[in-house]
């Protein structure tokens, strides 16, 4: 039998990236006294070279590879430069974090690395197994970043209840996969696509596939009532680690839900989306129900976490509505910038609690940030946009990703989803304006200095100023969003 | 441009104040109102079109995409509300730099004044609803910051609070309903909705639409039942009030109720939301007004009584209501902006606002008063004041309406609510200003600084010349903006002082008495008034968000107790919902395909697995029986793929059967030998439901799946496999040829696997771990003969017997049933029982050979296998075969994938010997026992001699 050799070129940053998590590995092993900081570098240099290499092989067009089981597509390059981006922001802001809890060994570098793989084969798979194999490779890594404060009972029960619940999800999505591939006979997205249009897909296992496949996709994404994990993991997980579960795998999920079911699984939309509505709405509502009782901020940011998930699912279940397709472009690029939108704003809210953190201290009660207005008045600035931002108030990015997707729902005509969107969010806005009260009008109750190295004031200050100004232009970043989606659909 | 360049200044000129207040508080004033002049003098230059009925137009695109668009426009109505927001703004800064005090940050206050003043330009001059939206918001935020801004009054925070949660939800669902209408419409320009009236209300989305909208316009100006927030409030600085409450945020909401007025109004809905909750809001604020002793507290409420005015007049819908309305906005502005700053003069001079340690100062404070009194008056309504002529154009509207079919309502409640404006009004003048000079005033009363009274004084003018020659001085502006309003033609009026005795200035006339009368019976009415009820809105307020607070914490509580098993009951619930869903969302008629027959070899093991499970499920707290039961689950499995013709599965299954379960036995033996129950009976029977449930949906998916035909693999491979990979037997020539790139990888992952386990528990042997299990003491008491000889004897005959077996199943691997991977299995559990029977000590000196290099030799020759395909020119792993004769033997077959399976047999041989011997090696020592070095180390003799004690 023949061994066809594949096409290595479109997947070239892929195989940068893996190449390099070996020669970390293999580095760090034999140069042991710089390993940290040599990882550290070396994870970041990856990162920036990856970017190159992916925008380098850019050009626009869909390219298969690897049997058809790997795709290149603008929509993927985009995503995978602003996944590099958001692990290389939270690699910066952690590194201190985890210097100061001697946390800090190679093995985390080498994980956030594997990590980032695994979320570029999910967002490069054009294949069941590709996508999945993707998906356990960036969990099994969080599952074991997560646990990486071996000495702390919280962390590693974090750590535990996220593998067993995670296993249990991706049986699920498994045993859904499984479905689709025996009502379609095929793996390949674009495979199902064709075998559901000319139907001869087998409606019934179809739709159970579908049902066992949103649920494992629920599960990524954090969003009701697979979200059990979220809290106790956003609480549980150094916080190094919190920002990156925050971060870049909901841009990943993102893409899974993409090519699961826009690339994959389109001709059913009407089914998909009647269970999203549901997702959402459930995800909606409990998400900014249940923040407000939050007095633990890391805690309260997940659950406004699975509130946004529930907006990007907003997004992506308006697409078709009755058939009629022409909204779809509008609505997916309307979920994808809200996602973007959201990571940024977790990345930089995880960040403000990263920078009041110091040895033996964790600033993750919302008490923590009382008075943060007379310690810095700069950082109380910056923390004031997150939250306006998260919120949804006017001139920051959040108000333009909350805008773009209602009217997406209101352009499908979900009247009543819109109606109930916005006074959930009414709700929200009171936790996330609670934070801003403490930080002006209490006094506080920490008066330690804030000690931060210069790359992490920096950053942070660049973080909330760009979602200020994309607040002010976000026209750019919107047409991004757009055009990466018509390039790849 | 110089449109935008209006609403751009005050953002612009925002940071000057922060700047100038280095320079001294007056320059930091200088500087705000020469940014607030500039804006104005920009607008007058407008005014002449504008006069000329001439729509002002500017814009650019800013996100095509989402149809927000900066566009400005700028005709009657945005002029007559700019011109209030930017004239009155004047005066309100001059007015804060003699207010504040030299404590107060001057510098951020002016900053929050000018935020304010540029979003309310910004709302009442947008084209686009997106962007007045935007500007809505941010109105909410600075005005936040501008109530709050004595922050060491507690009340101030809890104000600003209460009236950003207010505004900013009736915002929200302001957004909701712009986003409807623009949907409707097509486009969120107002200049192209305000086109559509006709489109709009036949939608059938109207209704929610002008209900979401009305929302964000009665919670900004404060209607009937949403008023609380606002004389909460007043906790702000004077100016604040005088500048927010009296002429500009509040009037946000009258403005967009008016800027909506052509597409809205004139339908029944409209009529009886609007009007209604005006006519509600007028009467009831008017009266709660007349019983605060604060003075801003009466203005406050007395603020919410007239904004009931306006709505009400906006509600009736007809052309000449809202002239009506217009020209009150007008008049209102003026007479309370002054009455605020009024107030404030008094709370400044005096130290108090209550009105029950007032009096008396109209000879102290005789400029004061008799601005006050100016000004009073044109609220109470009297003529020659601008307050008459809008009253009198509202009874007169108000006269003319019926609601529900009843003529008498409306007239009689309009009335009422003059009577108590008149009552209100007159107090404010009568109980502060007059009655005997008190000596107990908190601070000397004197009259105020040119820089405090001039700015009132002014707006006392206006409202004294509007009074007088109302055609000269507001006839123009008040056509225009209604104009603007209307729409259409305006109607012909003309504002005068005397129109006749109209049943207007009969309904006046009562008003003004029986509201002196009032006045006058003021201690009975006030305990008239003790005795009823008195809703408290904050009560109620903080009421609402505790319980909302509280509501939140019973539903974490209830999810997210921490406890994994209910996350995984309702996560598999959620899945067994879905999946049912599914089931009945679908057809679910069974499938077409025939069953096969179901005979006493089928019928036999089925019901040994169905036994064996339920066994499982009853008796899985006692480990090893459980563990037993597993593995009988396990050979049953077996003999289906035996019955299904996969002997090559089965052979594996029952390889990998006993190596796990010797595994899992060695990993039992640190644990108790029972699982304690630590679930409650319900726990349980929820667990066995869901259990049920979801094991019967998936059957039922089974059956599903298997009832109906469908497309496999495996013909390609059957037909494949001899030509192509040279063998029979098509596992194996998948394992080795077609997925052999697959099967090095395996290898790799269960080398790796096995170094992984050993690094762990070699790492347990000699760390923390070690030490803390060093007292540990096995539950039940350890056999005194540990290594039975009919054990060691049977084990060691049968393991050249095993390893022949081994060989020859490797051999025939590429043909029949066999292959590397199950000889590899069965000559290491030929080894291990080595390892059990005669004790570790003893099979690790006879096995000399080291795992860790058997696993690596078995990649490396798998990989030498794949490369040497590649230095002759094929690709890695290509194989090759041929067939040799060879005397004696016959013919036999020599492929390339042969070295490739020994490699996957000496690792798979090192992986599994080097973890399970770990592992027992690890019991042994964490047991305490001595590594035994001989085999049969026991003597029967020295037990009888110790008399039954173990050595």
């Amino acid at each position: 039998m023949n061994f066809v050799v594949p096409d290595f070129y479109p997947a070239a940053a892929e195989i940068f990236v893996a190449v390099m998590a070996l020669v970390i590995m293999l580095a760090s092993t034999f140069a042991r006294r710089i390993a940290t900081a040599l990882a550290y570098y070396l994870t970041q240099a990856t990162l920036i070279v990856a970017a190159v290499v992916t925008v380098a092989t850019m050009d626009g067009q869909v390219m298969l590879t690897f049997s058809n089981m790997f795709v290149s597509d603008l929509m993927g390059d985009f995503l995978k430069l602003l996944i590099y981006f958001s692990v290389a922001i939270a690699l910066l802001y952690g590194r201190g974090y985890l210097a100061d809890r001697s946390m800090d060994r190679p093995e985390y570098y080498l994980l956030t690395l594997l990590m980032t793989l695994g979320m570029m084969v999910m967002v490069t798979s054009n294949h069941l197994l590709t996508l999945y194999i993707g998906l356990e490779m960036m969990s099994l890594s969080l599952y074991a970043m997560v646990a990486f404060d071996r000495e702390s009972a919280r962390s590693t029960e974090a750590a535990m209840k996220y593998f067993v619940l995670g296993a249990l999800a991706s049986g699920l999505l498994l045993y859904g996969m499984s479905m689709l591939y025996g009502a379609t006979g095929s793996m390949e997205f674009s495979g199902i696509a064709q075998a559901i249009y000319h139907q001869s897909a087998n409606s019934t296992v179809l739709v159970f596939g579908l049902v066992f496949v949103m649920a494992g996709l629920a599960f990524k994404l954090g969003v009701v009532p697979f979200h059990m994990w979220v809290p106790d993991v956003y609480q549980g997980a150094p916080t190094a680690v919190t920002l990156m579960i925050a971060s870049a795998p909901k841009l990943a999920a993102f893409a899974m839900a993409m090519r699961l079911l826009v690339y994959g699984l389109f001709e059913i939309a009407e089914h998909w989306q009647s269970m999203l509505m549901f997702l959402a709405v459930l995800s909606i509502v409990l998400g900014n129900i249940a923040a407000i009782a939050q007095t633990n901020i890391k805690r309260m940011l997940a659950y406004s976490g699975i509130a946004h998930m529930g907006f990007v699912l907003l997004g992506l279940l308006s697409g078709v509505v009755d058939g009629d397709r022409h909204f779809a472009l509008n609505a997916y690029s309307s979920a994808m910038f809200y996602a973007v939108a959201y990571v940024m704003m977790s990345l930089a809210s995880f960040g403000m609690i990263i920078l009041l953190s110091r040895a033996g201290f964790e600033a993750e009660n919302i008490d923590d940030f009382k008075g943060l207005n007379q310690r810095s008045s700069w950082f109380a600035l910056m923390m004031l946009i997150i939250m306006f931002s998260m919120a949804g108030v006017p001139f920051f990015i959040g108000f333009f990703a909350k805008l773009s997707v209602l009217q997406a729902v209101v352009a499908a005509g979900y009247i009543w989803l819109a109606v109930l969107a916005v006074v959930m969010s009414l709700i929200g806005a009171f936790y996330y304006l609670r934070v801003v009260k403490v930080m002006y009008f209490d006094a506080p109750e920490d008066s330690a200095p804030i000690h931060a190295p210069a790359d992490v004031k920096v950053m942070l200050s660049v973080n909330g100023l760009a979602i200020a100004v994309l607040g002010l232009l976000p026209q750019g970043l919107m047409s991004l969003c757009a055009y990466a989606l018509i390039a790849s659909l | 441009m110089s449109l935008a360049l209006i609403v751009m200044l005050p953002f612009l000129g925002a940071v000057l104040p922060a700047l100038m207040i280095r320079a001294g508080r007056g320059a930091c004033a200088i500087a705000t109102g020469s940014v607030t002049l500039l804006a104005f003098a920009l607008l007058l230059t407008h005014v002449p079109a504008v006069l000329r009925g001439e729509v002002v137009q500017v814009g650019w695109e800013w996100l095509p995409a989402l149809g927000l668009n900066v566009t400005f426009m700028l005709d009657g109505l945005g002029l007559l509300f700019a011109g209030l927001i930017l004239g009155i703004g004047l005066l309100i800064i001059i007015y804060a730099r003699f207010y504040l005090s030299k404590d107060d940050p001057m510098g951020a206050f002016y900053t929050y004044l000018l935020l304010f003043q540029g979003a309310m330009v910004g709302i009442v001059m947008s084209d686009n609803i997106l962007l007045l939206l935007v500007f809505w918001e941010l109105t909410s935020l600075s005005s936040f910051l501008l109530i709050g801004f004595w922050r060491h009054l507690p009340e101030g925070r809890q104000g600003a609070r209460m009236a950003l949660a207010v505004t900013g939800a009736g915002g929200l669902s302001m957004i909701a309903g712009m986003l409807i209408l623009g949907n409707i419409a097509g486009s969120y320009e107002l200049s192209v909705i305000l086109q559509n009236r006709e489109l709009i209300q036949a939608s059938p989305l109207y209704l929610p639409a002008l209900i979401l909208i009305l929302g964000g316009c009665f919670t900004k100006s404060a209607q009937f039942p949403f008023h609380f927030w606002l004389p909460h409030a007043m906790a702000a600085p004077t100016p604040v009030s005088a500048y927010l409450h009296s002429a500009t945020m509040v009037k946000a909401g009258i403005f967009l109720m008016a800027r909506m007025w052509p597409v809205l109004a004139g339908t029944d809905a409209w009529f009886y939301l609007v009007s209604t909750a005006g006519l509600a809001t007028m009467v009831i604020a008017a009266w709660i007004a007349l019983f605060k002793d604060d003075l801003k507290g009466l203005l406050a409420f007395s603020t919410v009584s007239h904004l009931g005015l306006v709505t009400m007049l906006f509600g009736f819908g007809t052309p000449m209501a809202a002239v009506a309305g217009v020209f009150h906005i007008i008049n209102h502005a003026s007479f309370k902006a002054a009455l605020f700053m009024n107030a404030g003069i008094v709370d400044h001079e005096t130290g108090t606002r209550d009105v029950k340690r007032l009096g008396g100062l109209l000879f102290l404070m005789p400029i004061t008063a008799t601005m006050a009194m100016i000004a009073a008056a044109s609220m109470a309504g009297m003529p020659l004041l601008n307050g008459f002529l809008s009253k009198e154009m509202m009874l007169e509207e108000a006269a003319q309406t019926s609601w529900a079919g009843q003529g008498w309502i409306v007239p009689v409640l309009a009335t009422l609510g003059a009577v108590f404006s008149v009552a209100y009004s007159f107090r404010y003048i009568v109980h502060v200003f007059f009655g005997p000079k008190r000596d107990d005033y908190p601070a000397k009363p004197h009259d105020p600084p040119a820089g405090l009274w001039l700015p009132p004084a002014l707006l006392v003018a206006l409202v004294v010349l509007i009074g007088l020659f109302p055609e000269t001085f507001a006839g123009a502006l008040v056509r225009v903006a209604a104009g603007a309003v209307i729409g259409a033609q305006v109607p012909d009026f003309h504002l005068s002082i005397w129109h006749g005795f109209t049943p207007a200035l009969w309904m006046s006339v009562v008003a003004v008495v029986v509201g002196l009368t009032l006045l006058r019976l003021y201690p009975r009415v006030r305990a008239l008034w003790q005795a009823g009820p008195h809703p408290e809105a904050k009560a109620m307020f903080d009421a609402v968000i505790d319980s909302v607070v509280l509501a939140s914490r019973l539903l974490v509580l209830g999810l997210h107790n921490g406890s994994l098993q209910r996350y995984l009951a309702f996560m598999i619930g959620a899945a067994v919902v879905l999946g049912f869903a599914a089931f009945f969302g679908t057809t679910h008629a069974p499938g077409g395909r025939d069953t096969l027959p179901v005979g006493w070899a089928v019928m036999v093991p089925w019901v040994m697995l169905l036994a064996t499970a339920l066994l499982g499920v009853v008796l899985h707290r006692y480990r090893f029986v459980a563990l037993i039961i597993i593995g009988v689950v396990g050979l049953v499995v077996s003999i289906g793929f035996v019955y299904l013709s996969a002997p090559d599965l089965a052979l594996t299954q029952i390889s990998v059967e006993v190596a796990t379960v010797i595994l899992i036995l060695l990993a039992l033996y640190f644990l108790p030998k029972s699982s304690p129950i630590e679930s409650t009976n319900g726990r349980r029977l929820r667990d066995a439901l869901l259990a049920g449930v979801g094991g019967l949906g998936v059957g039922a998916l089974a059956w599903a799946v298997m009832t109906r035909d469908f497309a496999t693999l495996s013909g390609y491979y059957l037909e494949q496999a001899k030509p192509a990979g040279g063998g029979t037997n098509v596992v194996n020539v998948i394992l080795v040829d077609f997925r052999g790139f697959d099967t090095f990888g395996e290898i790799i992952v269960l080398g790796v696997a096995a170094l992984a386990i050993f690094a762990l528990l070699d790492g347990a042997l000699r760390g923390r771990i070690a030490r803390s299990l060093e007292g540990w003491v096995p539950d039940d008491p350890v056999s005194a003969d540990r290594h039975p000889i009919m054990m060691v004897v049977v084990t060691r005959v049968m393991l050249p017997l095993a390893l022949i077996v081994g060989v020859y199943i490797f051999l025939r691997g590429h043909n029949m049933p066999g292959g590397g991977f199950i000889a590899g299995l069965v000559v290491s559990i030929a080894l291990i029982m080595q390892y059990m029977a005669s004790g570790f000590g003893w099979a690790q000196q006879q096995m000399r050979v080291d795992y860790h290099a058997m696993i690596g030799a078995g990649v490396l020759i798998a990989a030498a296998t794949g490369i040497a395909a590649m230095v002759m020119g094929y690709p890695f792993l290509t194989s090759a075969f041929d067939y040799f004769h060879l005397p004696i033997v016959g013919e036999f077959e020599l492929t390339s994938a042969m070295p490739f399976d020994i490699g996957v047999f000496l690792t798979v041989v090192g992986a599994v010997m080097l973890a399970l011997a770990q592992l027992s090696n690890m019991g042994l020592r964490l047991a305490n026992l001595p590594v035994n070095t001989r085999p049969m180390d026991f003597d029967p003799a020295a037990l009888r001699a110790d008399g039954g004690k173990e050595r």
